[in-house]
């Protein structure tokens, strides 16, 4: 049975080209349209994640929760003793401290602006903020203990270039008034207007001084791969001693959160459009190939084979068929998917961000499966009215399909 | 009662191979009812060699259909070996044409994948009974009795019209029917190939007894028929 219907497969091969054919095409258009998806999720989480988040976060208790009402009321202590213990974790890649405040920065030129401060360790920050792009001067450096980086909503707004003098006024947790003067080093965008509007960032020194004090807000990590977040999430929340706590990216990423769930939704309904066009043309073919078929399958009941016997020949040899498609569909998907993403598809910047990017298509696991599984479900589903019919059709009015 | 004509099945001496009684088949073409038989009765005995004549349209192929289980009478009654087979269900049908029904059809209707060993072998795989070697046996002696031993491993698009209808005749004898059934054997091929098929089948009855039915419309062919039954507009002419 299976030896007769790959021979017949492999006779009629411009029919079985033509089925093998949308059923490929329907695995490639699954995989390619989920693959990219797929980029749109992974291209905002990385952003999100290398723009400022960091992999996890780690403050003091009750930092996260009433930082905004008492700034300095929950600090890390000691940081670098956190930190040497947080470095030893298997996936961390960087710790960097991190201290936040709120300053008016002027130009010397009787222009001043609020803007949100934050002292770094420049180096650390380099290697985390992949997604920054510097659009005017150089980095921040560790060696800039006068350094200022802004945002380019800042500059814009403060009419500000780099090698320009400023000063940046606080007030200290003691309450009184301080001012550094710093200089323009370098111009940022993050992938948030809104961020770049308001941020400024000196060396963790520089701040520390400025605010007369030794501790930091936060520690932020960075892991070597994205998936190990949760991984580390549960080691650390089992190792920091009391008095920490922990929060990974995605709990403090509320735009990326709301996103994904609106797109989820938006692509789900394209997938389901992509599904159903797959469905129809492979059915179509398939629809096809039998009734031309319907001499042949006369033939074979009037020789005595069973309705049931017909109509699993028809089953076997579209499985075979969505079998082969799927193969050829994955292969042929992810090829293609490798070639554009080699290329890069390129992207406006998404609404409320600063830079546009190259999209790419991704070659996900759970996407070629799924694409595979429709390829065979899909021939067999096809092919089930069909052969339904033919087995049901009056034999003698089936072989007259002969002449 | 010739006793010559009488077969033995289940110990018991058969007599009709087909008998069929007061047969009607409508049907509905377009907006038109067409009558395509009209109160047919016949018997068939084992061992004939029976050519069902008449016009084309005159309803030969459908009461041949009918005889075959693959079209069922609006009303009326067949038997096949005596057996009323009136309201069999389509798998009993199937089964009964796998084992006392050989078919041979005027496009040949061979299995185009599959080479003239294979086509002969094929309505065999209904016979559990056989073993592998039975069957090979059985596809050899019927491929040297309709002459083609040689092209046992020919697939049909390398045949001639008249070699692949030999295969078919091979095919419809191998599962040792209680009946052949050609619906205008010869129309697809040219007179003289057409008369030796038709000899062919008529030494196969005369040399192994089987029953053969067959419609055709050709005086040649009908000439050699043993019994001819005329059929004109779905009635048959006494």
């Amino acid at each position: 049975m299976l030896k007769f219907a790959l021979r017949n497969l492999f006779r009629h091969k411009s029919r079985t080209a033509l089925s093998l054919a949308a059923v490929v095409f329907g695995v490639v258009r699954v995989i390619l349209s989920g693959g990219f998806i797929e980029d749109v999720f992974f291209q905002l989480r990385e952003n999100t994640i290398h723009s400022r988040l960091g992999h996890l976060q780690i403050y003091s208790a009750g930092y996260y929760e009433f930082g905004r009402r008492e700034p300095f009321g929950h600090m890390i202590e000691q940081p670098a003793q956190q930190m040497a213990a947080l470095e030893k974790q298997p996936h961390v890649a960087a710790v960097m401290q991190r201290l936040q405040f709120s300053g008016l920065l002027n130009n010397g030129r009787r222009g001043e602006a609020p803007v949100l401060a934050e002292g770094v360790e420049p180096d650390k920050e380099a290697r985390l903020g992949s997604a920054v792009t510097l659009i005017a001067g150089r980095g921040l450096r560790n060696d800039d203990e006068f350094g200022v980086l802004i945002g380019e909503g800042v500059a814009r707004a403060l009419r500000l270039k780099p090698g320009d003098n400023t000063t940046l006024l606080v007030t200290t947790p003691e309450g009184a008034f301080n001012t550094l003067d710093f200089e323009v080093v370098g111009v940022f965008r993050t992938m948030s207007q809104e961020y770049d509007a308001r941020a400024v960032r000196v060396s963790l020194p520089a701040a520390q001084d400025l605010l007369g004090i030794d501790t930091v807000h936060s520690l932020v990590v960075l892991l070597d791969d994205t998936d190990y977040t949760d991984a580390v999430l549960a080691a650390l929340k089992t190792r920091l001693p009391s008095g920490f706590e922990v929060k990974p990216w995605y709990e403090l990423a509320e735009f990326y959160q709301n996103a994904v769930a609106l797109y989820r939704r938006q692509f789900a309904v394209l997938q389901i459009i992509v599904v159903v066009l797959v469905l129809l043309s492979v059915a179509n073919s398939v629809n096809m190939v039998v009734h031309e078929r319907t001499g042949e399958y006369g033939t074979l009941r009037a020789l005595g084979d069973r309705r049931g016997d017909v109509f699993r020949l028809i089953v076997i040899e579209n499985a075979l068929l969505g079998l082969a498609g799927g193969v050829t569909g994955v292969v042929l998907g992810s090829g293609l998917a490798l070639a554009i993403s080699s290329v890069g598809i390129a992207m406006p910047p998404p609404p409320g961000m600063n830079g546009g990017y190259l999209a790419e298509i991704r070659v996900v696991p759970a996407v070629l499966a799924a694409a595979f599984a429709l390829g065979v479900v899909a021939t067999v589903l096809a092919a089930l009215r069909p052969a339904w019919r033919a087995t049901r059709a009056p034999i003698s009015e089936a072989l007259q399909q002969n002449i | 009662m010739a006793i010559h004509n009488a077969a033995v099945l289940h110990g018991m001496v058969v007599m009709n191979v087909v008998r069929v009684e007061n047969l009607h088949k409508e049907y509905q073409l377009g907006q038109q009812q067409v009558q395509a038989l009209r109160n047919i009765s016949l018997t068939v005995r084992a061992g004939e060699f029976l050519a069902i004549a008449g016009p084309s349209g005159s309803g030969k192929s459908t009461l041949l259909n009918i005889i075959g289980c693959i079209d069922t009478p609006s009303s009326g009654r067949l038997w096949i070996d005596d057996e009323d087979v009136s309201g069999r269900s389509p798998d009993q049908l199937a089964d009964l044409r796998a084992r006392s029904i050989g078919f041979i059809f005027q496009t040949f209707n061979l299995l185009p994948v599959l080479s003239a060993a294979e086509n002969v072998e094929y309505p065999l795989r209904h016979f559990k009974e056989l073993d592998k070697a039975a069957r090979r046996a059985r596809v050899t002696h019927y491929l040297e009795v309709v002459g083609l031993a040689s092209f046992a491993h020919h697939r049909p698009n390398q045949l001639s019209g008249g070699q692949r209808q030999r295969v078919a005749i091979a095919r419809a004898l191998a599962t040792q029917p209680r009946m052949v059934l050609a619906d205008e054997p010869t129309a697809n091929l040219d007179h003289k190939t057409g008369e030796g098929i038709l000899a062919l089948m008529k030494e196969i009855n005369r040399g192994a007894g089987t029953t053969f039915i067959f419609s055709t419309h050709d005086p040649k062919v009908i000439a050699l028929a043993d019994r001819v039954v005329e059929i004109s507009d779905g009635e048959l002419l006494v």
